[in-house]
């Protein structure tokens, strides 16, 4: 993956493998990642999390290594000052106060300031630095937040989020990913794991796509997107008139295949999904026919990944 | 240490129902301090009063319930990520748990022992309580802390070692006994009154060097444990 032009890379993963006895989590795994925001998008049990997890050293590589500023997060403790991690898990301090929490943060950051800076970075998250509330109270939505909180309170220049929207409303996912874009213009190293599409979509442009312990793409999210629309997939349609409309389709040439099923089905293969769902529209009107509903056979996520990690 | 770590676990330390087993086993060690000065033989009876309940039981057990749980609750509600994330050494983190089980178990269990001791009326078992306690204490703490970050199931395991090998095993022979924490300081308590006890025969040098390096140990190899640990 490309980084800064002329800049060295924030993070890099040179051919790392991590087992659990005989379970794979992750496989020859290279990449490198600079400033911005970067997704990492794959489906539970992808990898993603132990891959953060070595990032941030919290894990040992079982194989290769990775490495964060040039340093060696599991063996330097300095670089610890310059990582910021929300894990995935929404456990917390339970018997601190948000406040306090972030403070804890703060102190062992050894910051000047500690109690201004947590109030800072409470704040950023929009949440209350003086609510008394222990986090055993909190919602998940403001657990997430607090967590992002005490990952940013330090200014770090790299910043690793397991699953970050997870429990939040839309309007609070709005304000993170602009959180997040805001980060990473600032030239801080946002990574940021998904195993939602649409929601990597609105993180940015530069993608990296896990399946199985492997990296199975990487690079622009419109070129993942690309790609993902270029597998074959199998679309269910219900029409009035689904012989004419599957004609319409074949002949356009947006189809490779079709089987009819009862009087108002057919199910169609194509190769290319972008341009199929440019054509069935206007063909449908050409024809007359009445769409009802148009179902991906084979759409989950998981079907993508298993695509991808075929490529 | 770490101070700021070191709050962090001392608040956890004393929960409602650490308190209440604490209260309750402090009343019976002054229960039991009663009975020996009401009995024909004080000061046998004190001295065994004192090692078997105040070290076998009473430090044993509660540095166990403290010090598993400092570093161990933690790792079992997947929390002490948010202590390792920090550009902190892992020693200065374990020292912190260390100082905060000690902080809370050496003094509660030194003073309710020692006013044990003060009211069997035996004037020598005063001070040799005190200071046997408190390194029962201090070993016992250094072993648990160790315990609760390796084992998952650490107060379970911690329960069987103090059963199986400082209760039962420390009895089949000397190398057993002194394999054993508690024959330490239950020879100090028998140096003092000159009370003759199954263990206690530990020299004295020993029952004072052993029991702090036993407490080290286990802080050094909490250290290393935290250095080596994959956290969840």
């Amino acid at each position: 993956m490309s980084t800064q032009a002329g800049l060295p890379p924030m993070v890099q993963a040179a051919g790392v493998s991590k087992w659990f006895g005989d379970l794979v989590a992750v496989s020859d795994v290279s990449f490198s990642i600079g400033a911005g925001v970067t997704a990492l998008l794959g489906p539970n049990g992808a990898g993603k999390s132990t891959m953060l997890r070595m990032m941030c050293g919290l894990a040992k590589p079982s194989n290769g290594s990775v490495t964060v500023l040039g340093k060696e997060p599991r063996s330097d403790v300095a670089v610890l000052g310059r990582i910021g991690m929300a894990p995935q898990q929404e456990s917390l301090l339970d018997h601190l106060s948000g406040q306090e929490f972030v403070e804890l943060a703060a102190n062992l950051h050894h910051l000047q300031r500690p109690a201004e800076s947590a109030r800072q970075a409470i704040q950023t998250v929009e949440l209350d630095p003086d609510d008394p509330r222990r986090l055993s109270t909190y919602s998940k939505g403001m657990r997430q937040r607090i967590k992002l909180a005490q990952a940013i309170v330090h200014d770090p220049l790299v910043i690793a989020l397991d699953e970050p929207l997870t429990g939040l409303d839309p309007r609070q996912r709005r304000e993170m990913i602009s959180l997040f874009h805001r980060l990473g213009s600032e030239g801080k190293c946002v990574i940021v794991s998904s195993h939602v599409l649409d929601e990597v979509e609105r993180f940015g442009s530069r993608v990296l796509v896990m399946a199985q312990g492997r990296l199975a793409a990487e690079g622009d999210f419109r070129e993942i997107r690309n790609l993902m629309d270029d597998r074959p997939l199998r679309i269910s349609i219900r029409t009035d008139q689904p012989r004419e409309l599957a004609i319409a389709l074949l002949d356009r040439g947006v189809i490779s295949g079709c089987r009819l099923e009862g009087t108002d089905g057919v199910v169609v293969d194509t190769n290319d999904a972008a341009a199929f769902r440019r054509a069935v529209a206007p063909a449908a009107r050409d024809q007359d026919a009445s769409l009802r509903e148009l179902r991906p056979l084979d759409d989950d996520l998981e079907s993508v990944f298993r695509y991808l990690v075929t490529q | 240490m770490n101070l700021a770590v070191y709050r962090v676990i001392l608040r956890t330390q004393l929960s409602p129902a650490r308190l209440l087993v604490l209260a309750g086993l402090s009343g019976v060690a002054i229960l039991l301090a009663f009975t020996a000065r009401a009995s024909d033989d004080t000061v046998e009876v004190a001295t065994r009063t004192i090692a078997n309940f105040g070290i076998n039981i009473f430090a044993a057990f509660i540095a166990l319930a403290l010090g598993s749980a400092a570093l161990g609750n933690l790792v079992e509600d997947r929390t002490l990520v948010y202590l390792w994330l920090r550009p902190v050494s892992r020693h200065s983190i374990a020292t912190a748990a260390m100082a905060a089980v000690v902080t809370v178990v050496v003094p509660i269990l030194v003073v309710v022992m020692t006013v044990a001791a003060v009211i069997t009326g035996v004037g020598e078992l005063v001070a040799a309580t005190a200071v046997a306690t408190a390194l029962a204490a201090f070993a016992y703490s250094g072993i648990f802390v160790a315990l609760g970050l390796r084992f998952k199931r650490s107060l379970l395991i911690g329960l069987g070692y103090i059963a199986i090998w400082e209760l039962l095993m420390s009895r089949l022979g000397d190398w057993f006994a002194r394999l054993s924490i508690r024959s330490y300081p239950m020879s100090i308590l028998s140096d003092a009154t000159d009370v003759s006890m199954r263990l206690a025969d530990r020299s004295t040098l020993a029952s004072y060097i052993v029991p702090l390096a036993v407490g080290l140990a286990g802080l050094l190899y909490t250290s290393w444990s935290l250095t080596r640990t994959e956290i969840d």
